[in-house]
């Protein structure tokens, strides 16, 4: 056991930060104030990503045959964490580097690995992820959407909620239904993943207006959407799985923690400037923000480090995402009180990361969910009988 | 970074549960508030365990392996002390037990035991050797043994090191012991909640329950990460940090665990007391969390 870096873990930081302080514009702020998915962000991540692949640091991690290093997640957590501190300037992007790819290696077929990844490298790749509907959020396997086969393919009809990038994309990562009289069965064995061309005939994008970033939330409506055959991710009925993996990808893929430190530290230099740093109460109570800041980033090293040993999924990465969620929300609570000027107008960056905070507990999985999966997966506790 | 045991750590933990599991604490006769187990403690301390932080190529690392294992007992061992802070100060192997005091004045934990107490004058760290005949033992509802010096006259103060390395390292200490503490009394009470039964299903499977159990079980393990990195790391920044995180949450923590206990959870007979009290001894020490969380402040960002 062990808890530091290695000279050249050391190395790889600095070359991200300099990477960085040389690739990102003086008005980075600006571009990066309004969120992720906003147009302003999207744009400049064309320009970023192939500046960043141009260094080796879009995909090191992604094994040798698809144009990666076969790096260690180690280091790409390193990266991960410098990116997403200055707010993760590869935009909705950084989907695709995270889990779209190494989705794509495990289960897609060759004519799709050739369609889909070079656009991924070349930096210029914007996907949505379809999962979420009106009846179905935190209880995904709910979920409605139709994929009627028909020659050649399937008919979709339904719609999504809460799709990130969906303005944006030129593909959306679905979950639909295979109609039961179609399906093998009904459940969660009676969903497809459907790759979807965002330009098809039927589709309607509406931005939902929100408190968080730009071009975050939008509803998607599918109106008999035709989506060839081979656009269908694995087989029918290996949906769940697939999404097993894929969060498996996706929930150690962003460290908020870093952005929420990183906010932290901004906001104890101003109150210094402001000549408030004498004040004990504030002190302490940006001391426990710190302490909750650094509590998630050790509960997310636990979980990549059991990646890096290759130690069988826990449920580990629930408590790290608890842990996060704590971490976004005490900084940002800790601002509110003593910095509420930062909302007002007078730091950009405060906002910005306060919009990010506020969802920490929603996105990708309420924090009630990992609560729950806690309970029954690492304190082995009884179910909730469930409700007929 | 690496989160796993090394074969060394590996087969000093084994060597150490092969102890504990070939001599179990002696169960207490009569109700107590806290249970003392001298066979026990010098039977560790005699196997070496708590000089592990003296051998070469071991570190406060390794101790705090051992302290989190030993916290978890329902017994009050002073290992954390003997283990953790004496080895980063000019005290002797085998002088133990240590009490740690912020005022030597005060009532202090294990002190009734303690053939030395430690603490910090002005900028230095100092210990005296203590003749048990002077200490008067302190009733108290925490579930360790405290008492009282009848004051300091005739006694050797002996500068052993600096006041900042004996905090740091008592931060640690506290952080590491209330990891122990934490994961044992969350332990106690899962199994309670697994076989009590009411409204006819396991408590265990009430939401309500699971939510903040879980909450519980985060707390554990960030507290026990956060404990393990500074005892790594040995800096300022994250011994306070991981000593105030473990503080903050014990009010919260230990609260749940009594409430899910029931009037049961309030009696001596149940064991559950012997964790949340030592949690609540560790809460007030050093001066609680607003002290470890502006240290934590200071260390991270400066004046
Ligand atoms: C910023 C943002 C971006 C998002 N991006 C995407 C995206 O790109 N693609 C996508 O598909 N989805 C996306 N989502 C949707 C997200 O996955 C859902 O919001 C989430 O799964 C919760 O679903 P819901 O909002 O319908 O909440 P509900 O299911 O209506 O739940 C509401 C609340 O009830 C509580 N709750 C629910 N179930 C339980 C339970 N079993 N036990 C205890 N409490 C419970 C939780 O507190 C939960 O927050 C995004 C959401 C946000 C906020």
């Amino acid at each position: 056991m062990e808890f530091g870096w290695t000279q050249e873990e050391a190395a790889h930081r600095e070359r991200v930060r300099a990477v960085l302080a040389r690739v990102l514009p003086p008005d980075w702020e600006d571009i990066a104030r309004h969120g992720p998915g906003s147009d302003e962000q999207t744009a400049f991540s064309k320009i970023f990503c192939p500046a960043l692949h141009a260094e080796g640091l879009l995909i090191p991690h992604w094994p040798k045959p698809y144009g990666g290093q076969d790096e260690s997640i180690w280091r790409q957590f390193i990266m991960a964490e410098e990116l997403w501190a200055v707010g993760e300037p590869r935009g909705p992007q950084y989907m695709n580097v995270n889990w779209v790819g190494p989705v794509m290696f495990k289960f897609g077929t060759q004519a799709q690995l050739e369609t889909y990844l070079p656009p991924i490298l070349a930096g210029q790749a914007v996907w949505c992820q379809g999962f979420s509907e009106p009846s179905a959020g935190s209880d995904l396997a709910a979920l409605r959407t139709a994929a009627t086969p028909v020659e050649g393919g399937y008919r979709v009809n339904g719609g999504k909620i809460w799709t990130s990038y969906a303005a944006q994309a030129d593909t959306c990562f679905l979950l639909a239904r295979v109609p039961a009289a179609e399906g093998v069965s009904s459940g969660k064995a009676a969903i497809v993943i459907l790759l979807v061309d965002m330009k098809s005939p039927g589709i309607q994008v509406k931005p939902i207006p929100a408190l968080v970033g730009q071009g975050d939330i939008h509803e998607v409506f599918f109106d008999d959407v035709f989506v060839p055959a081979e656009n269908r991710l694995g087989a029918e009925g290996q949906a769940w799985e697939i999404i097993n993996y894929l969060l498996q990808h996706e929930r150690v893929g962003i460290p908020r923690y870093a952005l929420a430190r990183r906010t932290l530290d901004r906001a104890v230099a101003r109150l210094k400037s402001q000549g408030r740093w004498d004040d004990p109460v504030l002190r302490d109570r940006a001391g426990q923000a710190l302490m909750l800041c650094e509590a998630a980033r050790m509960m997310c090293y636990r979980v990549v480090d059991g990646k890096a040993r290759d130690l069988p999924d826990d449920a580990f990465g629930s408590l790290a995402r608890v842990a996060v969620v704590e971490a976004e929300n005490g900084v940002s609570a800790f601002l509110t009180e003593f910095m509420p000027d930062g909302l007002l107008g007078g730091d950009p960056m405060q906002q910005a990361h306060h919009q990010r905070a506020i969802a920490a507990g929603v996105a990708a999985g309420p924090a009630e969910i990992q609560l729950n999966l806690i309970a029954q997966r690492w304190l082995n506790l009884p179910r909730e009988p469930r409700a007929r | 970074m690496n989160h796993g045991l090394t074969e060394d750590q590996a087969s000093i933990l084994a060597g150490l549960d092969q102890l504990l599991g070939s001599r179990a604490p002696a169960a207490p006769t009569h109700p107590v508030t806290f249970i003392h187990d001298a066979a026990l403690d010098g039977a560790i301390a005699e196997a070496g365990f708590l000089d592990i932080a003296r051998e070469p190529g071991f570190g406060a690392l390794d101790a705090a392996l051992i302290v989190e294992r030993l916290a978890r007992l329902p017994c009050a061992l002073e290992a954390a002390a003997s283990a953790i802070v004496a080895p980063a100060l000019d005290i002797a192997a085998g002088l133990r037990p240590i009490a740690l005091a912020t005022d030597p004045a005060a009532a202090v934990r294990h002190l009734p035991m303690a053939r030395a107490l430690l603490y910090p004058r002005g900028e230095a760290a100092v210990l005296i050797e203590i003749d048990p005949a002077r200490v008067t033992p302190v009733e108290t509802l925490f579930a360790y043994p405290y008492g009282r010096l009848d004051g300091l006259e005739g006694l050797a103060e002996r500068v052993v090191g600096e006041a900042a390395t004996l905090r740091r390292r008592w931060r640690i200490a506290l952080a590491v012991e209330a990891a122990g503490c934490m994961a044992a009394g969350v332990a106690a009470v899962v199994e309670h909640i697994t076989t009590r039964h009411a409204f006819g299903r396991p408590l265990g499977s009430f939401q309500a329950i699971q939510h903040r159990l879980a909450r519980a079980a985060e707390t554990t393990e960030a507290t026990k990460w956060l404990a393990f990195r500074a005892a790594w790391t040995d800096s300022e920044a994250d011994a306070a940090i991981a000593a105030g995180f473990a503080q903050q949450r014990i009010a919260e923590l230990t609260y749940d665990l009594q409430q899910f206990s029931g009037a049961m959870g309030l009696t001596l007979e149940f064991p559950l007391h012997l964790w949340t009290y030592r949690l609540r001894a560790l809460a007030g020490e050093l001066g609680g969390a607003t002290v470890q969380s502006r240290a934590a402040a200071a260390a991270a960002w400066g004046d």
